[in-house]
Protein backbone atom coordinates (compact mmCIF):
# COMPACT_ATOMS: atom_id res chain seq x y z
CA UNK A 1 0.00 0.00 0.00
CA UNK A 2 1.40 3.36 -0.92
CA UNK A 3 2.08 6.12 1.54
CA UNK A 4 -0.83 8.07 0.13
CA UNK A 5 -3.21 5.21 0.76
CA UNK A 6 -2.02 4.86 4.32
CA UNK A 7 -2.61 8.55 4.82
CA UNK A 8 -6.12 8.24 3.43
CA UNK A 9 -6.94 5.35 5.74
CA UNK A 10 -5.51 7.24 8.71
CA UNK A 11 -7.55 10.29 7.84
CA UNK A 12 -10.70 8.20 7.53
CA UNK A 13 -10.11 6.73 10.99
CA UNK A 14 -9.50 10.11 12.56
CA UNK A 15 -12.53 11.57 10.80
CA UNK A 16 -14.77 8.75 11.96
CA UNK A 17 -13.80 9.50 15.55
CA UNK A 18 -13.99 13.24 15.15
CA UNK A 19 -17.42 13.20 13.55
CA UNK A 20 -18.84 10.31 15.49
CA UNK A 21 -22.41 11.02 16.43
CA UNK A 22 -23.19 11.45 20.10
CA UNK A 23 -24.50 8.37 21.85
CA UNK A 24 -26.97 7.96 24.63
CA UNK A 25 -28.55 10.65 26.71
CA UNK A 26 -27.30 12.84 29.50
CA UNK A 27 -27.52 11.05 32.81
CA UNK A 28 -29.37 12.88 35.54
CA UNK A 29 -27.30 14.09 38.45
CA UNK A 30 -27.91 10.94 40.49
CA UNK A 31 -29.81 7.69 40.18
CA UNK A 32 -32.22 9.03 42.78
CA UNK A 33 -33.56 11.44 40.19
CA UNK A 34 -35.14 8.51 38.36
CA UNK A 35 -38.49 7.18 39.54
CA UNK A 36 -36.96 3.71 39.87
CA UNK A 37 -33.49 3.26 41.28
CA UNK A 38 -31.31 0.77 43.06
CA UNK A 39 -27.70 0.19 43.98
CA UNK A 40 -25.62 -2.95 43.95
CA UNK A 41 -21.89 -3.61 44.14
CA UNK A 42 -21.24 0.10 44.09
CA UNK A 43 -23.19 0.65 40.90
CA UNK A 44 -26.27 2.84 41.08
CA UNK A 45 -29.01 2.26 38.53
CA UNK A 46 -31.82 4.61 37.65
CA UNK A 47 -34.60 3.90 35.19
CA UNK A 48 -37.92 5.11 33.92
CA UNK A 49 -40.38 3.55 31.50
CA UNK A 50 -41.44 6.03 28.85
CA UNK A 51 -45.11 6.51 28.13
CA UNK A 52 -46.34 6.35 24.54
CA UNK A 53 -46.53 10.08 24.58
CA UNK A 54 -42.98 10.50 25.79
CA UNK A 55 -41.71 8.00 23.27
CA UNK A 56 -43.47 9.94 20.56
CA UNK A 57 -41.98 13.17 21.74
CA UNK A 58 -38.46 11.94 22.09
CA UNK A 59 -38.25 9.92 18.91
CA UNK A 60 -39.12 10.51 15.32
CA UNK A 61 -39.32 6.76 14.88
CA UNK A 62 -42.74 5.45 15.76
CA UNK A 63 -41.66 3.29 18.67
CA UNK A 64 -45.04 2.84 20.25
CA UNK A 65 -45.89 0.50 17.40
CA UNK A 66 -43.35 -2.06 18.32
CA UNK A 67 -41.86 -1.78 21.72
CA UNK A 68 -41.50 -0.33 25.15
CA UNK A 69 -38.75 2.16 25.82
CA UNK A 70 -36.84 2.47 29.08
CA UNK A 71 -34.51 5.29 29.84
CA UNK A 72 -31.68 3.96 31.93
CA UNK A 73 -28.64 5.41 33.64
CA UNK A 74 -25.74 3.60 35.30
CA UNK A 75 -23.47 5.26 37.85
CA UNK A 76 -20.31 3.27 38.60
CA UNK A 77 -18.36 4.18 41.69
CA UNK A 78 -15.32 6.39 41.30
CA UNK A 79 -12.40 4.39 40.02
CA UNK A 80 -14.65 1.49 39.05
CA UNK A 81 -15.46 0.46 35.53
CA UNK A 82 -18.38 -1.61 34.37
CA UNK A 83 -19.01 -3.35 31.11
CA UNK A 84 -22.35 -2.34 29.67
CA UNK A 85 -24.07 -4.83 27.41
CA UNK A 86 -27.62 -4.98 26.12
CA UNK A 87 -27.63 -8.69 26.90
CA UNK A 88 -27.69 -7.89 30.59
CA UNK A 89 -31.06 -6.16 30.44
CA UNK A 90 -34.50 -7.64 30.21
CA UNK A 91 -37.98 -6.38 30.88
CA UNK A 92 -40.58 -8.49 32.59
CA UNK A 93 -44.32 -7.96 32.74
CA UNK A 94 -44.96 -8.44 36.43
CA UNK A 95 -47.17 -11.38 37.23
CA UNK A 96 -46.64 -13.06 33.87
CA UNK A 97 -43.98 -15.07 32.08
CA UNK A 98 -43.69 -12.34 29.52
CA UNK A 99 -40.12 -11.22 29.40
CA UNK A 100 -38.04 -9.68 26.64
CA UNK A 101 -34.38 -8.86 26.26
CA UNK A 102 -33.32 -5.45 25.10
CA UNK A 103 -33.27 -5.37 21.32
CA UNK A 104 -30.72 -3.68 19.14
CA UNK A 105 -31.45 -0.59 17.11
CA UNK A 106 -31.10 -2.62 13.94
CA UNK A 107 -33.81 -5.08 14.94
CA UNK A 108 -36.20 -2.38 16.10
CA UNK A 109 -35.71 -0.33 12.95
CA UNK A 110 -36.42 -3.37 10.78
CA UNK A 111 -39.56 -4.11 12.79
CA UNK A 112 -40.78 -0.55 12.44
CA UNK A 113 -40.18 -0.61 8.72
CA UNK A 114 -42.13 -3.83 8.36
CA UNK A 115 -45.06 -2.46 10.32
CA UNK A 116 -45.06 0.76 8.37
CA UNK A 117 -45.07 -1.14 5.09
CA UNK A 118 -48.03 -3.26 5.98
CA UNK A 119 -50.27 -0.69 7.61
CA UNK A 120 -52.48 1.93 6.10
CA UNK A 121 -54.74 4.67 7.32
CA UNK A 122 -58.47 4.92 7.13
CA UNK A 123 -59.80 8.37 7.81
CA UNK A 124 -63.44 8.96 8.65
CA UNK A 125 -64.75 12.49 8.21
CA UNK A 126 -68.31 13.13 9.31
CA UNK A 127 -70.15 16.28 8.32
CA UNK A 128 -73.53 17.70 9.26
CA UNK A 129 -75.31 20.83 8.16
CA UNK A 130 -78.52 22.74 8.41
CA UNK A 131 -79.76 25.39 6.04
CA UNK A 132 -82.67 27.53 5.03
CA UNK A 133 -83.51 28.27 1.43
CA UNK A 134 -86.14 30.46 -0.12
CA UNK A 135 -86.98 31.62 -3.61
CA UNK A 136 -89.44 31.82 -6.43
CA UNK A 137 -90.39 28.65 -8.21
CA UNK A 138 -92.68 27.92 -11.12
CA UNK A 139 -95.15 25.14 -11.03
CA UNK A 140 -94.53 23.07 -14.17
CA UNK A 141 -98.20 22.26 -14.67
CA UNK A 142 -99.80 25.65 -14.10
CA UNK A 143 -96.79 27.84 -14.91
CA UNK A 144 -97.58 30.00 -11.96
CA UNK A 145 -94.81 31.46 -9.89
CA UNK A 146 -94.93 31.26 -6.17
CA UNK A 147 -92.67 31.79 -3.21
CA UNK A 148 -91.37 28.74 -1.48
CA UNK A 149 -88.99 28.13 1.33
CA UNK A 150 -87.78 25.36 3.55
CA UNK A 151 -85.32 24.18 6.08
CA UNK A 152 -83.09 21.33 5.16
CA UNK A 153 -80.51 19.25 6.89
CA UNK A 154 -77.68 17.22 5.55
CA UNK A 155 -75.27 14.72 6.91
CA UNK A 156 -72.54 12.67 5.39
CA UNK A 157 -69.51 10.64 6.10
CA UNK A 158 -66.38 10.68 4.01
CA UNK A 159 -64.06 7.72 4.23
CA UNK A 160 -60.54 7.90 2.92
CA UNK A 161 -58.28 4.90 2.62
CA UNK A 162 -54.59 5.47 2.33
CA UNK A 163 -51.99 3.51 0.48
CA UNK A 164 -50.01 0.87 2.36
CA UNK A 165 -46.93 2.47 3.77
CA UNK A 166 -48.17 5.99 3.25
CA UNK A 167 -47.38 6.92 6.80
CA UNK A 168 -43.72 7.13 6.18
CA UNK A 169 -41.01 5.02 7.69
CA UNK A 170 -41.48 2.28 5.13
CA UNK A 171 -38.53 2.72 2.82
CA UNK A 172 -35.01 1.36 3.22
CA UNK A 173 -33.75 4.90 3.66
CA UNK A 174 -36.22 5.38 6.49
CA UNK A 175 -35.07 2.19 8.14
CA UNK A 176 -31.50 3.44 8.08
CA UNK A 177 -32.53 6.74 9.60
CA UNK A 178 -34.50 5.02 12.32
CA UNK A 179 -31.56 2.78 13.01
CA UNK A 180 -29.27 5.77 13.33
CA UNK A 181 -31.66 7.54 15.65
CA UNK A 182 -32.20 4.54 17.88
CA UNK A 183 -28.50 3.76 17.93
CA UNK A 184 -27.51 7.29 18.80
CA UNK A 185 -30.06 7.61 21.56
CA UNK A 186 -29.58 4.09 22.86
CA UNK A 187 -27.58 3.11 25.90
CA UNK A 188 -23.91 3.05 24.88
CA UNK A 189 -22.39 -0.41 25.17
CA UNK A 190 -18.86 -1.14 26.30
CA UNK A 191 -16.74 -0.25 29.32
CA UNK A 192 -17.94 2.74 31.34
CA UNK A 193 -15.98 4.42 34.11
CA UNK A 194 -18.40 7.32 34.48
CA UNK A 195 -22.16 7.70 34.43
CA UNK A 196 -23.78 6.56 31.18
CA UNK A 197 -27.38 6.85 30.13
CA UNK A 198 -29.52 6.02 27.16
CA UNK A 199 -32.61 4.23 25.99
CA UNK A 200 -33.31 0.53 25.92
CA UNK A 201 -35.87 -0.91 23.51
CA UNK A 202 -37.89 -3.96 24.45
CA UNK A 203 -40.10 -5.71 21.89
CA UNK A 204 -43.15 -5.91 24.13
CA UNK A 205 -46.56 -4.48 23.48
CA UNK A 206 -48.04 -1.97 25.86
CA UNK A 207 -50.95 -3.31 27.84
CA UNK A 208 -53.27 -1.34 29.98
CA UNK A 209 -52.60 -1.66 33.70
CA UNK A 210 -49.62 -3.90 33.09
CA UNK A 211 -46.70 -3.30 35.42
CA UNK A 212 -43.12 -3.93 34.37
CA UNK A 213 -39.85 -4.65 36.06
CA UNK A 214 -36.41 -4.12 34.60
CA UNK A 215 -33.92 -6.88 35.32
CA UNK A 216 -30.23 -6.15 35.13
CA UNK A 217 -27.55 -8.79 35.49
CA UNK A 218 -24.68 -7.12 37.30
CA UNK A 219 -21.63 -9.18 38.19
CA UNK A 220 -23.65 -12.35 38.09
CA UNK A 221 -26.44 -11.18 40.34
CA UNK A 222 -29.77 -9.79 39.30
CA UNK A 223 -30.93 -6.25 40.06
CA UNK A 224 -34.70 -5.87 39.74
CA UNK A 225 -36.21 -2.46 39.27
CA UNK A 226 -39.99 -2.20 39.30
CA UNK A 227 -40.79 0.53 36.81
CA UNK A 228 -43.26 3.32 37.21
CA UNK A 229 -44.43 5.27 34.21
CA UNK B 1 -82.90 30.16 -16.47
CA UNK B 2 -81.73 32.64 -14.07
CA UNK B 3 -80.76 32.04 -10.63
CA UNK B 4 -79.32 34.13 -7.92
CA UNK B 5 -78.28 32.67 -4.73
CA UNK B 6 -76.94 34.14 -1.64
CA UNK B 7 -74.99 31.92 0.48
CA UNK B 8 -74.05 32.24 4.05
CA UNK B 9 -72.07 29.57 5.69
CA UNK B 10 -70.27 28.87 8.81
CA UNK B 11 -67.93 26.00 9.07
CA UNK B 12 -66.34 24.68 12.12
CA UNK B 13 -63.67 22.36 11.08
CA UNK B 14 -61.82 20.32 13.58
CA UNK B 15 -58.90 18.37 12.31
CA UNK B 16 -58.33 15.79 14.93
CA UNK B 17 -54.86 14.49 14.67
CA UNK B 18 -53.75 12.67 17.66
CA UNK B 19 -50.64 13.67 19.11
CA UNK B 20 -49.50 11.13 17.08
CA UNK B 21 -47.29 10.03 18.69
CA UNK B 22 -46.74 7.94 19.21
CA UNK B 23 -46.70 10.40 17.54
CA UNK B 24 -44.61 12.73 18.89
CA UNK B 25 -45.75 14.84 21.07
CA UNK B 26 -45.79 17.79 22.94
CA UNK B 27 -43.56 17.72 25.70
CA UNK B 28 -40.08 17.36 24.86
CA UNK B 29 -38.28 16.40 21.92
CA UNK B 30 -34.90 15.49 22.55
CA UNK B 31 -32.38 17.92 21.62
CA UNK B 32 -29.18 16.60 20.43
CA UNK B 33 -26.66 19.23 20.14
CA UNK B 34 -24.08 18.38 17.56
CA UNK B 35 -21.42 19.03 20.09
CA UNK B 36 -23.13 17.53 23.01
CA UNK B 37 -22.64 13.99 23.92
CA UNK B 38 -26.24 13.29 24.41
CA UNK B 39 -29.63 14.53 25.08
CA UNK B 40 -31.08 14.94 28.41
CA UNK B 41 -34.62 14.00 29.15
CA UNK B 42 -34.86 16.74 31.64
CA UNK B 43 -33.54 18.95 28.99
CA UNK B 44 -36.04 17.90 26.56
CA UNK B 45 -38.04 20.99 26.47
CA UNK B 46 -40.67 20.27 23.99
CA UNK B 47 -39.07 22.07 21.25
CA UNK B 48 -39.64 19.70 18.46
CA UNK B 49 -42.27 17.31 17.58
CA UNK B 50 -42.55 14.97 14.77
CA UNK B 51 -45.95 14.54 13.39
CA UNK B 52 -46.45 11.80 11.02
CA UNK B 53 -49.14 13.13 8.92
CA UNK B 54 -51.47 10.36 9.57
CA UNK B 55 -50.78 9.50 13.05
CA UNK B 56 -53.62 8.74 15.25
CA UNK B 57 -52.06 5.85 16.78
CA UNK B 58 -51.45 7.65 20.00
CA UNK B 59 -51.91 4.86 22.43
CA UNK B 60 -49.76 2.40 20.71
CA UNK B 61 -51.72 -0.42 22.12
CA UNK B 62 -52.61 -2.14 18.89
CA UNK B 63 -49.20 -2.92 17.70
CA UNK B 64 -50.16 -5.50 15.18
CA UNK B 65 -53.04 -3.82 13.49
CA UNK B 66 -52.73 -3.20 9.81
CA UNK B 67 -55.37 -0.52 9.60
CA UNK B 68 -55.26 2.69 11.51
CA UNK B 69 -58.66 4.25 11.75
CA UNK B 70 -58.68 7.86 12.67
CA UNK B 71 -61.24 10.54 12.96
CA UNK B 72 -60.66 13.16 10.36
CA UNK B 73 -62.27 16.51 9.91
CA UNK B 74 -65.63 17.15 11.47
CA UNK B 75 -67.60 19.71 9.50
CA UNK B 76 -70.56 21.53 10.97
CA UNK B 77 -72.24 24.29 9.03
CA UNK B 78 -75.24 26.49 8.50
CA UNK B 79 -76.36 28.02 5.27
CA UNK B 80 -78.94 30.30 3.74
CA UNK B 81 -79.58 30.57 0.06
CA UNK B 82 -82.12 32.39 -2.04
CA UNK B 83 -83.22 31.35 -5.48
CA UNK B 84 -85.18 33.34 -8.00
CA UNK B 85 -86.79 31.38 -10.79
CA UNK B 86 -87.74 30.18 -13.17
CA UNK B 87 -87.05 26.86 -11.57
CA UNK B 88 -89.58 24.20 -12.25
CA UNK B 89 -90.08 22.33 -9.15
CA UNK B 90 -90.27 19.52 -8.30
CA UNK B 91 -87.94 18.69 -11.20
CA UNK B 92 -85.47 21.38 -10.43
CA UNK B 93 -83.06 21.29 -7.61
CA UNK B 94 -85.16 23.13 -5.12
CA UNK B 95 -84.71 22.97 -2.26
CA UNK B 96 -82.07 20.32 -1.86
CA UNK B 97 -79.91 20.26 -4.92
CA UNK B 98 -78.75 23.78 -4.65
CA UNK B 99 -77.56 23.21 -1.20
CA UNK B 100 -75.98 19.97 -2.12
CA UNK B 101 -74.10 21.59 -4.93
CA UNK B 102 -72.49 24.11 -2.66
CA UNK B 103 -69.11 23.21 -1.47
CA UNK B 104 -69.71 23.59 2.20
CA UNK B 105 -71.32 20.34 3.07
CA UNK B 106 -69.77 17.82 0.90
CA UNK B 107 -67.93 15.44 3.14
CA UNK B 108 -65.62 14.57 0.31
CA UNK B 109 -64.76 18.16 -0.08
CA UNK B 110 -63.91 18.29 3.56
CA UNK B 111 -61.66 15.32 3.37
CA UNK B 112 -59.90 16.47 0.27
CA UNK B 113 -59.35 20.06 1.23
CA UNK B 114 -58.77 19.97 4.92
CA UNK B 115 -56.17 17.25 4.88
CA UNK B 116 -52.62 18.15 4.14
CA UNK B 117 -51.57 17.86 0.55
CA UNK B 118 -50.24 14.43 -0.15
CA UNK B 119 -52.04 12.99 2.82
CA UNK B 120 -52.98 9.91 0.91
CA UNK B 121 -50.56 10.34 -1.86
CA UNK B 122 -46.96 9.63 -2.54
CA UNK B 123 -44.62 12.08 -0.97
CA UNK B 124 -41.71 12.02 -3.31
CA UNK B 125 -39.73 10.14 -0.71
CA UNK B 126 -38.96 13.20 1.36
CA UNK B 127 -39.83 14.40 4.81
CA UNK B 128 -40.76 17.84 5.98
CA UNK B 129 -39.11 19.94 8.66
CA UNK B 130 -41.29 22.77 9.86
CA UNK B 131 -39.18 25.44 11.40
CA UNK B 132 -40.53 28.00 13.83
CA UNK B 133 -38.64 30.63 15.77
CA UNK B 134 -38.98 31.58 19.35
CA UNK B 135 -39.43 34.29 20.40
CA UNK B 136 -41.65 35.17 17.50
CA UNK B 137 -40.42 38.73 17.59
CA UNK B 138 -37.15 37.63 16.04
CA UNK B 139 -36.94 38.95 12.51
CA UNK B 140 -36.86 35.81 10.41
CA UNK B 141 -35.20 37.61 7.49
CA UNK B 142 -32.11 38.01 9.60
CA UNK B 143 -32.03 34.46 10.85
CA UNK B 144 -29.73 32.11 8.99
CA UNK B 145 -30.41 28.41 8.71
CA UNK B 146 -27.68 25.82 8.21
CA UNK B 147 -28.18 22.15 7.44
CA UNK B 148 -25.12 20.01 8.08
CA UNK B 149 -23.14 23.23 8.43
CA UNK B 150 -24.09 24.33 4.93
CA UNK B 151 -25.98 27.57 4.52
CA UNK B 152 -29.56 26.83 3.51
CA UNK B 153 -31.09 30.31 3.54
CA UNK B 154 -32.91 32.65 5.83
CA UNK B 155 -35.68 31.49 8.11
CA UNK B 156 -38.37 33.53 6.38
CA UNK B 157 -37.94 31.33 3.31
CA UNK B 158 -37.45 28.11 5.21
CA UNK B 159 -40.53 27.69 7.31
CA UNK B 160 -40.89 24.37 5.62
CA UNK B 161 -37.88 22.37 4.51
CA UNK B 162 -38.18 19.14 2.54
CA UNK B 163 -35.28 16.79 2.99
CA UNK B 164 -34.37 13.30 1.92
CA UNK B 165 -34.57 10.78 4.76
CA UNK B 166 -31.51 11.09 6.94
CA UNK B 167 -29.95 12.49 10.07
CA UNK B 168 -28.96 16.12 9.86
CA UNK B 169 -27.40 18.80 12.00
CA UNK B 170 -29.70 21.79 11.99
CA UNK B 171 -28.31 25.13 13.09
CA UNK B 172 -30.20 28.37 13.34
CA UNK B 173 -28.37 31.57 14.08
CA UNK B 174 -29.08 35.22 14.23
CA UNK B 175 -26.90 38.24 14.72
CA UNK B 176 -27.82 39.04 18.28
CA UNK B 177 -28.90 35.64 19.45
CA UNK B 178 -27.29 32.45 20.58
CA UNK B 179 -27.23 29.80 17.91
CA UNK B 180 -29.64 26.93 18.08
CA UNK B 181 -28.34 23.49 17.24
CA UNK B 182 -30.20 20.26 16.96
CA UNK B 183 -29.66 16.86 15.46
CA UNK B 184 -32.75 15.96 13.51
CA UNK B 185 -33.95 12.75 11.93
CA UNK B 186 -36.08 13.01 8.81
CA UNK B 187 -38.31 10.19 7.59
CA UNK B 188 -40.14 10.14 4.30
CA UNK B 189 -43.71 11.31 4.48
CA UNK B 190 -43.34 12.56 8.01
CA UNK B 191 -43.42 16.06 9.32
CA UNK B 192 -41.07 17.20 12.04
CA UNK B 193 -41.73 20.42 13.87
CA UNK B 194 -38.75 22.25 15.26
CA UNK B 195 -39.05 25.31 17.43
CA UNK B 196 -35.72 27.08 17.45
CA UNK B 197 -35.26 29.00 20.65
CA UNK B 198 -33.01 31.93 20.07
CA UNK B 199 -31.83 33.59 23.24
CA UNK B 200 -30.57 37.15 22.98
CA UNK B 201 -26.83 37.57 23.36
CA UNK B 202 -24.40 40.36 23.72
CA UNK B 203 -22.89 41.32 20.38
CA UNK B 204 -19.46 39.80 21.01
CA UNK B 205 -20.93 36.51 22.10
CA UNK B 206 -23.29 36.44 19.17
CA UNK B 207 -20.42 36.76 16.68
CA UNK B 208 -18.64 33.86 18.29
CA UNK B 209 -21.71 31.73 18.33
CA UNK B 210 -22.36 31.88 14.60
CA UNK B 211 -21.33 28.80 12.68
Amino acid sequence: MTKRKWLAVGFACVASFAFAAPKGTVARSTALKYPSHAEQDGVAVGAVLLTSHEAGTNFVSDLSRCCLVVELALYPQKGQSIDVSLNDFSLRVIGTDNVAKAASAKVIAATLQKKATSSRDVVVSPSVGIGYESGTVYDPTTGQARRASGVYTQSGVGVGVGYPGDQGGSTDADRKVMEVELEEKGLPEGPAAAAVAGYLYFPLSRKKNARHALEYMLNGSKVVLPLAQ
Amino acid sequence: MYKTATFLGVVLALGITPSYSVGQQPSSPQALSPNATAQSPSDASAESESTPKTRSDSLGENHDRKWHVKLGTISVGASYSRISGPFYYPYGFYPYDDFRRTWLWDPYWASSVLYPPGYFGYNDGRGEVKLALEPKTVESKLVEVYVDNAYAGTADHLKSIWLQPGAYELSVSSKDHASFHRRIYVLSGRSLKIVAKLNPLKTAEAKEARP
